[in-house]
């Protein structure tokens, strides 16, 4: 057996669908469950059906991206590893770096040059490495997301206008890190496609009040992810 | 409350359950598969490959749990299990609480947040298996140098229209906020200048997460006691 014959086996796909299998699973009971209390609190389910709409279109352009990660991915780690990787706790922008990082651990120049030594033996050290790299995030969900979600809840509720402002805080300081860190840091290309996509929003915002159409409101994130991209390969050709 | 208190409690049993097995598929598939093909590493093996990934990734992921968490809700196992956080679950939880009006941190918000997360991580999961099964005839079309241009520039394209649409909502629950955009201004203002006068905070947004929340809290309150930012009850 080499490097890639493992990789690609038959019991790495049953136990990684199995795996998947089981993330899938917990989706849709989590779903549910939110759901159910979501309706007991009051919200219709034409709100509850727009926001799954919302949140469904707006994922679908994103996740093309990682099926491009994918493709770069299973070159080097087989199908099924390169799959699991991308679809539980992994990003694109990791997993390429991770699997290399993992690669140099194991004493090879790069990722490249493990898969042409092509030797079965790394199989578990890498595959192992990185997995451990990447699970810091669910381990800590799952010593301190409790104590966080209820210190937040109580909070919000005693403290009540300073409470409202804080819980606002949060979101402000992601916006305040990444509107340059995704605009300006990156140049003008990165820049000019923000500004694209704000304007986009504002003018759904603008015929969404004027003409009374809530309907657009589900369309808002997913229009302008989409058009902003396209703008981006105009202002990438007008610049270049 | 003993309902609200029973809903929080279902929903951390069944994160916690949830992340503890796909915990045990992340580190037993490898292993299954070692003893299978018998090429078993020595623990010495182990650690040399992934010290310098852990020595990396993990406080990564620390900044990362540390600054989303609040937002999430319980919604945070969910989100951690699937991965893509900051690009595509935040993006999800933010425009869900907006379009219902449910506020963050309260139950409502935690609703709506797993809701979106949950159908996020699902059609992601499709469209993942989709394209391994289409593997071949998708390549040529995603691999193709205009959509890798457009796809290398979906940030910028997501934080706009995310931009817009928090800096427009001056709602939190019951409060209005007046002025709402200067707490937003002022860290930004901060994390320009650090970027340019002091290091480039590229790739480090997790850690410069961790130090704008605390200093966008303390503007926000300067703000608030000088009544440069106002939070009123609505209807008052």
């Amino acid at each position: 057996m080499t490097f890639l014959s493992i990789m690609n086996s038959t019991p790495l796909y049953i136990m990684v669908m199995l795996g998947l299998g089981f993330v899938f699973l917990l989706c849709v009971l989590t779903l549910r469950q939110a759901w159910q209390r979501a309706r007991e609190l009051g919200l219709t389910r034409e709100e509850i059906m727009g926001v799954v709409k919302s949140s469904a279109l707006f994922c679908i352009v994103p996740s093309l991206s990682v099926v491009v990660g994918l493709f770069s991915l299973q070159a080097m780690i087989g199908v099924p590893w390169a799959w699991f990787r991308l679809s539980v706790v992994g990003a694109v922008s990791y997993e390429l770096v991770a699997a290399d990082m993992a690669a140099t651990g194991a004493g090879y120049d790069s990722l490249s040059a493990l898969v042409e030594a092509n030797d079965p033996n790394v199989v578990g050290a890498v595959m192992l490495a990185m997995s451990l790299g990447i699970i810091g995030g669910v381990v800590a969900c799952l010593l301190f997301g409790k104590s966080i979600q209820t210190g937040m809840t109580s909070f919000r509720e005693k403290s009540g206008a300073w409470g409202a402002l804080v819980m606002s805080c949060f979101v402000m300081a992601l916006m305040a890190v990444f509107a340059p860190a995704r605009s300006i840091f990156m140049g003008p290309v990165a820049t000019l496609t923000l500004i694209t996509s704000a304007l986009i929003t504002i003018a759904h915002r603008w015929i969404i009040k004027k003409f009374g159409v809530k309907w657009l409101s589900n369309f808002v994130m997913a229009d302008a992810l989409i058009l902003g991209m396209v703008s981006a390969v105009f202002w990438n050709a007008l610049l270049s | 409350m003993s309902d609200k208190n029973s809903y929080f409690n279902r929903a951390h049993r069944l994160g916690r359950i949830g992340a503890l097995i796909s915990i045990l598929f992340m580190v037993g598939i490898p292993i299954v598969i070692c003893v299978v093909y018998d090429v078993i590493p020595s623990f010495n093996e182990v650690i040399t490959t992934a010290v310098g990934l852990l020595a990396v990734y993990v406080p990564t992921a620390l900044s990362e749990f540390v600054s989303y968490t609040p937002m999430l809700g319980t919604a945070c196992y969910i989100t951690f299990i699937t991965g893509n956080v900051g690009n595509m679950k935040i993006p999800c939880a933010l425009n869900a609480m907006e379009m219902t009006d449910s506020p963050l941190g309260t139950e409502r918000g935690d609703t709506v947040s797993a809701i979106a997360v949950s159908v996020s991580s699902m059609v992601t999961m499709a469209i993942i298996a989709l394209g391994v099964v289409l593997l071949v005839p998708l390549q040529p079309i995603l691999q193709n140098p205009t959509v890798q241009v457009a796809t290398s520039f979906m940030l910028p394209a997501l934080f706009g229209s995310m931009v817009v649409t928090n800096v427009a909502n001056n709602k939190s629950g019951e409060y209005r906020i007046k002025n709402r955009v200067l707490t937003m201004l002022a860290p930004m203002a901060c994390v320009i200048a650090f970027h340019y006068l002091v290091m480039p905070i590229n790739g480090k947004e997790g850690y410069t997460m961790i130090a704008t929340i605390p200093l966008t809290i303390a503007l926000a309150y300067i703000m608030y006691r000088t009544g440069i930012v106002k939070v009123e009850k609505e209807g008052k």
